[in-house]
C-alpha cells in the first residue's frame, strides 16, 4: 500500500528558493526566518559532535571525550527556535477524492506535496517543522526539528498516511493544544467541507497561532463536468444521490460558489490567510500566494 | 407500371426493426458511481424522465434500412406493367444463320426457336424440336405491344398437327434454309426370322413377302426354336404354348407373330390390328413389356384367310411388324403461316428481387464500413 515517497518536482524547488515563511508579526522576537548565522551550541538538546576547529571556543570542547579519543571534539546542541512551522493535514475520507481525468493524484497527494514544499522552505531558512495528520482514529503527531533528516522522515510517514474515516473529533484533537505553541505559523491543509476542521482554525486563530489555510478542491468540483446519470456518494457518510450530471450541474454550482464565499468571510474574520488550490494548478501556488511579491505561478 | 407485393404478408418481419433500435437505445438506467466530497451542495432533483435517446444515428439509420430491405424481400415486390416492347426476332433451326442475321437487322434480339431461346449469336440448335410449341410459348409470354417476327426456312420441320394461332399479328418471312441440309435416309424394311416345326408349309408367304420388300437376303428360317437378333421380327409358327425364353425375348424390345396354333396369353390391352375386307380381324394383338406381341386369328391357310394371296399381303404385313411412323412434322412455310386470333394471355408481374437483392448488398457493405471504421473504437 505504501506508496515511493513524494519528492518535489525540480521546477518547483526552484521557484521555492525565492519565497521565506514570513508571519505577519515578520521578524519576531527572537528571529524567525532566515538566520545570519548558523551558529549552534546555546541550546540545551544535543544536536552532534564535530571536529575541533581552529577558532572554536576552547569551553566548548568536550573534555571528556578528549579524555578518551585523544582528540578535540566540539559539543553543538539544536538551536532553540521560537517558533514551530506546523502542517495540519486532513486526512479525513474526503481528501481521497481524485478527478477522473488523473485517479492517481488525489488532493491528499497534492496537499502531501504542498507540506512538503512548506518543509523545504522550512529547511532552507532553518527553521523548525512538524506535522499533524487529522483523522477520526487518532492523530499523527510529527514533534517540530529541524533539518534534512526530518524532511526525509516527513516524507515515509507521508507514503504511509492514507486518508480514511470521518474528521477527527475534538476528544482526539485534545492533544494538538499541548504541541502547537503560542506564536507558532500552522498551515492547515484541508477540502474544508467539515465544520469540524473550520472550527479547529478559528480556535486556533483566536488563541494567538498564526493560521494560514489552504482549500484543496478538485477540478470537478470547480467545474462540475458531469454529463448523464451518476450515483453520487459522500466518502464520510456513504449517503448517496442519484442524479444527471448536466440537470444538477448550474444549482451545484451556485452553491458551491456560495458555500466558498461564506466560508472565506468566515476566515476573514477569524483573521485566518486562505487560498483555494485546485488539482491540477501548479503545486508551489498557494505558497506563492501567502508569501510571494511578484506573480503566482501559472 | 403498378408496384405491388406477391407475399404482403413478409411485411411481418418488419417487426425486426425493434432490434437495431434495442441495440441502439442508450442505457440510462445505469448510473456510475463516484465519490463527492461535495454532495452536499448537490440539490436533489426528481429524477429526470427516461427520454429514449439513441447513440450512433449514422449506423442506426442503415442498420434499419437493412432490415427494411429484408422484410420487403420477403414480400417479394413486383410490378405489373412495366414491360420491353421492343421487337423480336425468332428464327427457326434450319435458316442460314448469316441470312437471317441480315434479315433481323443489327440491333434487334433474335432468337433461336429452341428451348431457352438461346440468342441467334450461339451455335444453331440441334436435334428435334417442337417448333409450334415453342412459337406458342414466346408469343404467350412476349408483352401485348412487342412486335413479333419469325424467320422460318421454306419448309419446316417439328410443327404439330394444330395450325399457329398466335396472340398478335406475327411478321412472318420465308428466308433461304441453310446448306447442305442432310436428307433423311429411307427406312429399312424388317427382317423376318421364321420358327416353325413339322410341315413348312406356311413358310412361303413370309418369303414371298420378304421378297417383295427386297430383303430376301435378310430372311430367315430355322426349325429349331433359337431366338434371333432383337431388331428382327420373330415370327413363329410352332404350335402348342409358346416358351417362357421367347416371352421374355419380347418383353425387352421385340416384336412376335405367332401363328394362331401358338397357346400364348395376350396382353390385356391386345386388340384387332388387322382385319380382312367382311371387318373380321385377321390379326391381334398389343404391347407386351417393352415390345409387341401379335397373333394371326386364323390357320395361315389359304382357305381359311385368302388375304394370304392378295396382292396386298406383303405391304400390309410391312405395316403391321414394322415400328409406328412418326407423325406428319413437315410443312411449307408459306402454308403454316400463323393466323392472330387467339385471346392474349395476361402476363405475371415482374419481381423486383435481383435488383432488390443488390440494394442489401450495398447496405450491409455501407453497415459493415460504419461498424468498423476505426475512429469507433477508438475510445
Amino acid at each position: 500500500m505504501a506508496r515511493p515517497p513524494l519528492t518535489i518536482p525540480p521546477e518547483v524547488r526552484s521557484r521555492l528558493k525565492r519565497l521565506a515563511l514570513r508571519t505577519r508579526r515578520d521578524m519576531g522576537d527572537r528571529g524567525f526566518g532566515m538566520h545570519a548565522s548558523r551558529n549552534k551550541g546555546s541550546g540545551i538538546e544535543f544536536a552532534q559532535y564535530r571536529a575541533y576547529e581552529p577558532g572554536d571556543e576552547p569551553r566548548r570542547i568536550d573534555w571528556k571525550l578528549f579524555a578518551r579519543s585523544d582528540r578535540f571534539f566540539v559539543r553543538e546542541a539544536e538551536e532553540e527556535s521560537p517558533i514551530a512551522v506546523w502542517v495540519l493535514l486532513d486526512a479525513s475520507a474526503s481528501m481521497a477524492q481524485a478527478d477522473r481525468a488523473r485517479p492517481d493524484w488525489s488532493r491528499m497527494d497534492a496537499a502531501k506535496l504542498l507540506a512538503l514544499c512548506v518543509a523545504e522552505l522550512a529547511m532552507m531558512q532553518g527553521d523548525r517543522f512538524g506535522w499533524i495528520g487529522l483523522r477520526d482514529g487518532g492523530l499523527v503527531v510529527a514533534d517540530p526539528h529541524r533539518g534534512r533528516a526530518q524532511f526525509e522522515r516527513m516524507q515515509i510517514e507521508f507514503s504511509r498516511l492514507e486518508p480514511a474515516g470521518a474528521f477527527a473529533d475534538a476528544a482526539t484533537l485534545a492533544p494538538l493544544w499541548e504541541r502547537i505553541g503560542a506564536h507558532d505559523l500552522v498551515l492547515f491543509l484541508s477540502d474544508c467541507f467539515d465544520e469540524a476542521g473550520i472550527a479547529l482554525i478559528e480556535r486556533l486563530a483566536k488563541a494567538g497561532r498564526e493560521v494560514l489555510a489552504v482549500q484543496m478542491l478538485t477540478a470537478e468540483e470547480r467545474d462540475f463536468p458531469f454529463d448523464g446519470g451518476y450515483r453520487f456518494i459522500d466518502p464520510e457518510s456513504g449517503a448517496d444521490l442519484i442524479g444527471d450530471g448536466k440537470a444538477l450541474r448550474q444549482t451545484f454550482l451556485d452553491r458551491f460558489a456560495a458555500a466558498r464565499a461564506a466560508l472565506g468571510e468566515r476566515l476573514d474574520a477569524a483573521g485566518i490567510r486562505h487560498t483555494a488550490y485546485v488539482l491540477g494548478d501548479p503545486i508551489d501556488r498557494p505558497l506563492h500566494a501567502f508569501f510571494g511579491r511578484g506573480a503566482l505561478p501559472a | 407500371m403498378t408496384p405491388l407485393l406477391l407475399a404482403p404478408l413478409g411485411l411481418a418481419a418488419l417487426a425486426a426493426l425493434i432490434v437495431p433500435l434495442l441495440v441502439h437505445l442508450r442505457r440510462r438506467t445505469e448510473d456510475v458511481p463516484l465519490d463527492f466530497a461535495a454532495m452536499r451542495w448537490l440539490e436533489a432533483l426528481p429524477r429526470p424522465k427516461q427520454r429514449l435517446r439513441f447513440d450512433e444515428w449514422l449506423l442506426l439509420a442503415v442498420r434499419l434500412l437493412l432490415v427494411a430491405l429484408l422484410a420487403l424481400l420477403l414480400a417479394r415486390p413486383a410490378v405489373l406493367g412495366w414491360d420491353d416492347d421492343s421487337p423480336r426476332v425468332l428464327v427457326a433451326p434450319g435458316v442460314d444463320p448469316a441470312a437471317a442475321r441480315a434479315a433481323a437487322g443489327a440491333e434487334a434480339e433474335a432468337y433461336w426457336i429452341a428451348p431457352g431461346f438461346p440468342a441467334i449469336t450461339s451455335a444453331p440448335p440441334k436435334g428435334p424440336i417442337a417448333l409450334s410449341s415453342l412459337i406458342r410459348q414466346f408469343d404467350a409470354e412476349l408483352p401485348q405491344g412487342a412486335p413479333l417476327t419469325i424467320l422460318v426456312p421454306p419448309v419446316l420441320d417439328g410443327v404439330d398437327a394444330r395450325r399457329l394461332d398466335l396472340t398478335r399479328k406475327v411478321t412472318w418471312r420465308t428466308i433461304a434454309a441453310a446448306p447442305g441440309a442432310p436428307a433423311e435416309p429411307p427406312v429399312p424394311a424388317p427382317t423376318l426370322a421364321v420358327r416353325y416345326a413339322g410341315t413348312e408349309a406356311p413358310l412361303r408367304y413370309f418369303r414371298a413377302a420378304a421378297a417383295a420388300w427386297g430383303a430376301t437376303e435378310k430372311f430367315t428360317a430355322e426349325a429349331g426354336d433359337s431366338l434371333p437378333p432383337r431388331d428382327a421380327v420373330l415370327v413363329w409358327l410352332r404350335p402348342g404354348p409358346v416358351p417362357a425364353s421367347v416371352t421374355h425375348w419380347v418383353e425387352e424390345g421385340g416384336t412376335a407373330l405367332l401363328a394362331s396354333t401358338s397357346q400364348l396369353a395376350m396382353p390385356a390391352a391386345s386388340g384387332p390390328l388387322w382385319a380382312d375386307a367382311a371387318g373380321s380381324a385377321l390379326v391381334e394383338g398389343g404391347p407386351l413389356g417393352a415390345g409387341r406381341v401379335l397373333r394371326f386369328t386364323r390357320p395361315l391357310e389359304p382357305a381359311a384367310m385368302p388375304d394370304l394371296l392378295d396382292p396386298g399381303f406383303a405391304a400390309a404385313l410391312r405395316d403391321l411388324v414394322s415400328s409406328p411412323a412418326p407423325p406428319p412434322a413437315h410443312v411449307a412455310a408459306a402454308a403454316a403461316a400463323p393466323a392472330s386470333t387467339a385471346a392474349p394471355y395476361p402476363l405475371p408481374p415482374r419481381e423486383l428481387t435481383a435488383w432488390l437483392a443488390v440494394l442489401i448488398a450495398l447496405a450491409f457493405l455501407a453497415e459493415r464500413l460504419l461498424a468498423s471504421r476505426r475512429a469507433r473504437f477508438a475510445a
